[in-house]
Order: C-alpha cells, then sequence, then structure tokens
C-alpha cells in the first residue's frame, strides 16, 4: 500500500471460497496472497507485514482467533477482517479485543467483500498516517531532547558558575562552577537559597528586584574563601516576563583568584618601589635640611662630608632608576632585541676593562680561565652585557681588599657555563634563595654600607632565562659565592 | 640631659637625626639593626627609642616595638616611617604598632624635636 499495491492475505481452508476472493480482488487491483491452514497462515502473515488480512475463523488445524493473535503480536498495524459461518457474540467480542477490525459473515456477496475491504483500506490508510505522524513527533522530541541536553551539557562545562534564582528566592538552575565557585557542597532545584549565598549577592538581588528595571545589570567583586582563598565577580542580570515585570535573576559568578593576586602582588611591588624611591631621597633631604637649619650645628669637617653623601645616595635613586627602566622592559618586552652573534670571551674580557678601575681600588686579582677560545652566542649584546657587568660589579662590590675573582667558561653538554667566583662575603643559607627576588639585599654587619638597588640579580636571571639559560648560586657564608651562568648552545 | 636611641639600617638617616638631637641638647646612641637596637635599649635603659619601620628587615621595626612592650618596658617609641601615604595603610598607635607617634620621612628638624620634646614632658 506504502509502495503500490495493497496487499492482502487470505487464510481458507474452502478452496472454491478462497480462489473466488482471489480473483475478484485481483481484478480490483489488489495483490493477493493464500493460506489453507493456520500454521501457513501464521508463518506468511508474521513474516510480511500484509495491509489487510481476510482470516477464517474456523480453520482445520486453527482457532481463527489464534491466528489473529499471532498476526497482531508482530503486525499490529496489519487490518485483520475476520469471515466465518458461525457468528457468535462471544466470538466476535474476543475477536474484537484482539483487534480484529471488522467481521464478516458467510455466505457473503462480492459486493459485501469489496465494501468490507474498502472500510479496511480506509482504516489502513488511517493508522499508517498515523503512524507517520507519531514517528515524526518522536523524532521531533528526541531532536528537542538532544539539542537540550547539548545546551545543558555546555552550560554545566562552562567554568563560569551560573545561578538562576526566581523571585520567590528559589533555585531554578544552577551549574557544577556555580557550586565550586561559591564553595557549596550542594544545592537543590526548588530549594530556598538565599541564606546559602554571599550577602553581597543577595543584596545585588533586592536591589534587582527593588529597581525592576530589565536592563539594569550588578557586579560585585566578592571574597568567598578568606586570605585570596577564592575571590570572585558575581554579574546579576534581571529576568523579566513576558510583560517586562521582574521574575528573577541569572547570576554569572567567575573565579577571579588569579587576577587578584595578580593585583596584590602588583600593588606590593610598587609600594615596594615607592620605598626604595623616597629612602635615599629621604636620607638627602635630611641632610639638605640640618645644613639650612640654624638652629643644628654642624662641625665644619662635617659639612663636605654630608653633601658628598647626598650626591652617593642621589647616584644611587639614579641607578635604581635605570634598574627599574630595565626591568620595565624585560616585563613587557616592548623593546626589540637586536639579535646578533656576540663572541662570548670578548665579551666578558671587555666588561673586565670596563671595571678596571674598581677592580684596582680594591686591589682585586682577577684570573680568566676558558676552555673554549672562541665563543659564538646569537643575543641581544647590550643583555649579554648587562649579565656580565652586573655579575662583575657584585664580585667586586662584596669581595674583600686584595681578594680574587675567577671566572670560568666550559661546556656543558647543551650549555656554555660560565662560572664567576669571587673571595667576598658570601651568602647566609637563608638568603641564597631570595638572592634573585627583586630589591632583596642580604642584610648583615658586612653588607651595611655597600649600595645596592636590589633588582641587578633579579634583571640577571630575567634575561638569562629569556634565553632559555639558568642562573645559579653556590655559596659559603664569609669565604665568597660562584655564580654559574648557563646559556644554550644553539647551533 | 635625656638619652635618646635611634634604630634605622639608613646610616644617613641616623647621622642626619643624631645631628638634630644633639644641637637640642640630647645625648643620642645608635644601632643600625632592631637585634643591635634592643642590646642597646636593654644596656643604656633611654628615655625615648627612635625606630624606624626597617620593613626589609627579617626582625622589623614593628616587632621590635611589641618585644619591648610584651617585655613591660614602656620606653616611649617615636616611630619613623617612609611609606604610610603610599600603601594607603593609616599609622597609628594600636596592639600591633604599639608605638606612642609617628614621624612621616623625610624628617624636617623641627617637627622632630617637637615630637620627642611632647614624648619626653608626657
Amino acid at each position: 500500500m506504502t509502495n503500490g499495491k495493497t496487499k492482502i492475505l487470505i487464510v481458507e481452508d474452502e478452496k472454491g471460497l478462497r480462489e473466488g476472493i482471489k480473483r475478484l480482488l485481483e481484478l480490483e487491483g489488489f495483490q493477493i496472497e493464500l493460506a489453507e491452514r493456520g500454521t501457513e497462515g501464521i508463518q506468511l502473515g508474521t513474516t510480511n507485514e500484509y495491509d489487510i488480512c481476510i482470516l477464517d475463523l474456523r480453520l482445520p488445524d486453527y482457532d481463527g482467533i489464534e491466528v489473529l493473535r499471532q498476526i497482531k503480536l508482530i503486525f499490529p498495524n496489519t487490518v485483520c477482517i475476520m469471515a466465518t459461518a458461525f457468528a457468535s457474540y462471544d466470538t466476535a467480542i474476543e475477536a474484537t479485543r484482539l483487534g480484529a477490525f471488522s467481521y464478516i459473515p458467510k455466505p457473503f456477496t462480492p459486493e459485501e467483500l469489496l465494501y468490507q475491504i474498502d472500510k479496511a483500506c480506509q482504516q489502513r490508510r488511517l493508522i499508517l498516517e498515523s503512524e507517520k505522524l507519531k514517528k515524526e513527533r518522536e523524532e521531533r522530541l528526541l531532536e528537542l531532547a538532544y539539542e537540550k541536553g547539548r545546551l545543558n551539557t555546555i552550560i554545566k562545562s562552562i567554568a563560569d558558575g551560573l545561578l538562576v534564582v526566581n523571585s520567590k528566592g528559589e533555585i531554578v538552575y544552577f551549574n557544577n562552577s556555580c557550586l565550586k565557585n561559591l564553595n557549596i557542597n550542594s544545592l537543590k532545584i526548588g530549594e530556598y537559597i538565599l541564606h546559602k549565598i554571599p550577602n553581597q549577592i543577595v543584596g545585588m538581588i533586592n536591589q534587582l528586584e527593588k529597581d525592576n528595571d530589565p536592563n539594569q545589570s550588578l557586579i560585585n567583586q566578592i571574597e568567598i574563601i578568606n586570605n585570596n582563598g577564592l575571590y570572585v565577580e558575581a554579574a546579576c542580570s534581571p529576568i523579566p516576563f513576558q510583560d517586562g515585570k521582574y521574575s528573577g535573576v541569572v547570576i554569572v559568578i567567575r573565579d577571579i583568584t588569579q587576577y587578584k593576586k595578580i593585583e596584590i602582588i602588583k600593588s606590593q611591588f610598587i609600594s615596594m618601589v615607592a620605598h626604595e624611591l623616597k629612602t635615599p631621597i629621604a636620607a638627602v633631604i635630611g641632610y639638605l635640611k640640618i645644613i639650612l637649619d640654624e638652629n643644628v650645628n654642624i662641625p665644619a669637617e662635617k659639612e663636605a662630608e654630608y653633601l658628598e653623601r647626598s650626591a652617593i645616595r642621589l647616584s644611587g635613586l639614579v641607578e635604581l632608576v635605570n634598574d627599574l627602566l630595565d626591568l620595565s622592559r624585560l616585563e613587557v618586552k616592548e623593546k626589540k632585541r637586536e639579535f646578533k652573534e656576540i663572541e662570548l670571551v670578548k665579551l666578558i674580557k671587555t666588561t673586565i676593562e670596563f671595571l678596571d678601575l674598581e677592580i684596582k681600588k680594591k686591589n682585586i686579582q682577577v684570573e680568566f680561565s676558558s676552555e673554549i677560545s672562541e665563543i659564538k652566542l646569537n643575543a641581544d649584546s647590550s643583555e649579554m652585557n648587562r649579565v656580565f657587568t652586573n655579575i662583575l660589579s657584585n664580585a667586586i662590590k662584596y669581595n674583600r681588599e686584595k681578594g680574587k675573582i675567577g671566572i670560568n667558561i666550559s661546556i656543558d653538554e647543551n650549555y656554555f657555563v660560565v662560572k664567576v667566583s669571587d673571595t667576598g662575603i658570601g651568602l647566609k643559607e637563608e638568603d641564597k634563595e631570595r638572592l634573585f627576588q627583586e630589591f632583596f639585599r642580604a642584610k648583615n654587619e658586612k653588607t651595611r654600607g655597600i649600595q645596592g638597588t636590589g633588582l641587578g640579580l633579579s634583571i640577571v636571571k630575567r634575561i638569562v632565562e629569556s634565553y632559555a639559560g639558568k642562573i645559579e648560586v653556590e655559596s659559603e657564608f664569609g669565604k665568597g659565592s660562584v655564580f654559574i651562568i648557563r646559556l644554550p648552545v644553539v647551533n | 640631659m635625656p638619652l635618646i636611641v635611634i634604630i634605622d639600617d639608613d646610616v644617613d638617616i641616623v647621622e642626619a637625626s643624631t645631628l638634630i638631637l644633639q644641637s637640642r641638647g640630647f645625648s643620642v646612641l645608635s644601632a643600625n639593626n632592631p637585634n643591635a637596637g634592643y642590646q642597646l635599649i636593654k644596656e643604656k635603659n633611654p628615655d625615648l627609642v627612635i625606630l624606624d619601620v626597617m620593613m626589609d628587615e627579617p626582625d622589623d621595626g614593628f616587632f621590635l616595638a611589641q618585644k619591648l612592650r610584651r617585655e613591660k618596658n614602656n620606653v616611649p617609641i617615636l616611630m619613623y616611617t617612609s611609606v604610610s601615604k603610599t600603601i594607603g595603610f593609616e599609622f597609628g598607635a594600636n596592639d600591633m604598632v604599639p608605638v606612642n607617634d609617628f614621624v612621616e620621612k623625610p624628617i624636617s628638624p623641627d617637627q622632630l624635636i617637637e615630637k620627642v620634646n611632647l614624648l619626653l614632658n608626657k
């Protein structure tokens, strides 16, 4: 019926009747198959789906009711017509209960049969049509469920917490990140939650409800776990009804802990910078004020000394500003590097010559040795200069009078290794780790009076690491330090 | 002649402060770190302590002030600060910072003398 002719199965033990019906219906354009016995009928009727079956109620082997039952079990949409000469009320009821469509009493005229067949065809068409609609609806529902599920999965997976609360303060929706970002163990849809969420969020919800402005959103930063354990930004927006009235809020809760931590580090750094800048200024102003103050008696020989000290402190300040600028350039990588081939041995020797005056002042002996005569690096020469100037001037500054500085270059697998050793004051164990931090300066009786910005080594470390290199220090307090710089060999 | 102990890790600040105070007739002793300062206070029992915050020392100025108060030493303490304005922290005498008054660096001779006299005359 779906594709072409309507297929009809006739199960009838009486040969003449069987063949007669066949001929009649074939003339009407139906496709007919015949079965003589119940077994045969069940076999055919349960393997192919016929549009219509005409079943004799009394068959030699089976009851027609049984054949009906078996066929309907497999193909419930096959329209079955029961034919019988012994119509009884009971069998009619039983057949109808099992899904027979109609009843045709024997003997019947061709017109009677065709009338029944026509009605059965209509029934079959209706059944197929409604089946088709049902299937379409199911498919659409499935699609809808899939779509809903997909959206749900997406919302559940995002890192931002999502919480929807209705006007009664009950949860309408939430995702997993919402629990995480509010540090709540569990929530239930429909539960009243205003006592479970931070006061600041409740405040925003109340504000939005009061204002009833669909375009208004409120944002607040909230500390969920103290000491920057968890910091979130909660953005609340009202959800209007179709009539524009307030029906609830949707709250997006974003974890901004990392951002807050960076903010704190930044502000700590700024206050450290301010402190470092202000300290020498305070010293210079201190001296200038006492020189200018008539009530302060300064011994004549001291005045020149104070001016000299002021000049030294101001030079230190200039050095600090330069270091800060270098640090910020390294930080933002704003400065364009000029890569070129640098000869490392030559660079270090030039640096030693540059620092000759200070070396001679302290009567320091410099020993230079290298396993390799020529080392080529591809780097920015001003940066490399900075590295070795800082390291070598430290080796001079923190050395003793008539001390020694050893510079040794070797090659270790994929690194050029430059070791700079001194016979200076050395480092205490606890100072080693913090040595490369900004503004860290080892403080003890031996470092007092030695000028420094506390930025030199952190600049060195940043530069060395930006070339995928490493810097470390070995030291013994009171004896001296060895700074070991490794720079990768690039072919 | 009242004795004042100055504790500050900046040698120039110590030098300038010493000179201001000596010019007004005070006896001055100084130390460059909190530990040496603590020893000096124990030994000399001064009338006033001028103490720098010394934030970069492991045991800073706050720590020393707390330690003295814990030991029931109620010597007046005048604290030098340099960054209170920049970091937005309002210094005030409390349990955390048990000092009597503050002087913001850079110091001016008149202001320092005024605060010192006020604390000594209490």
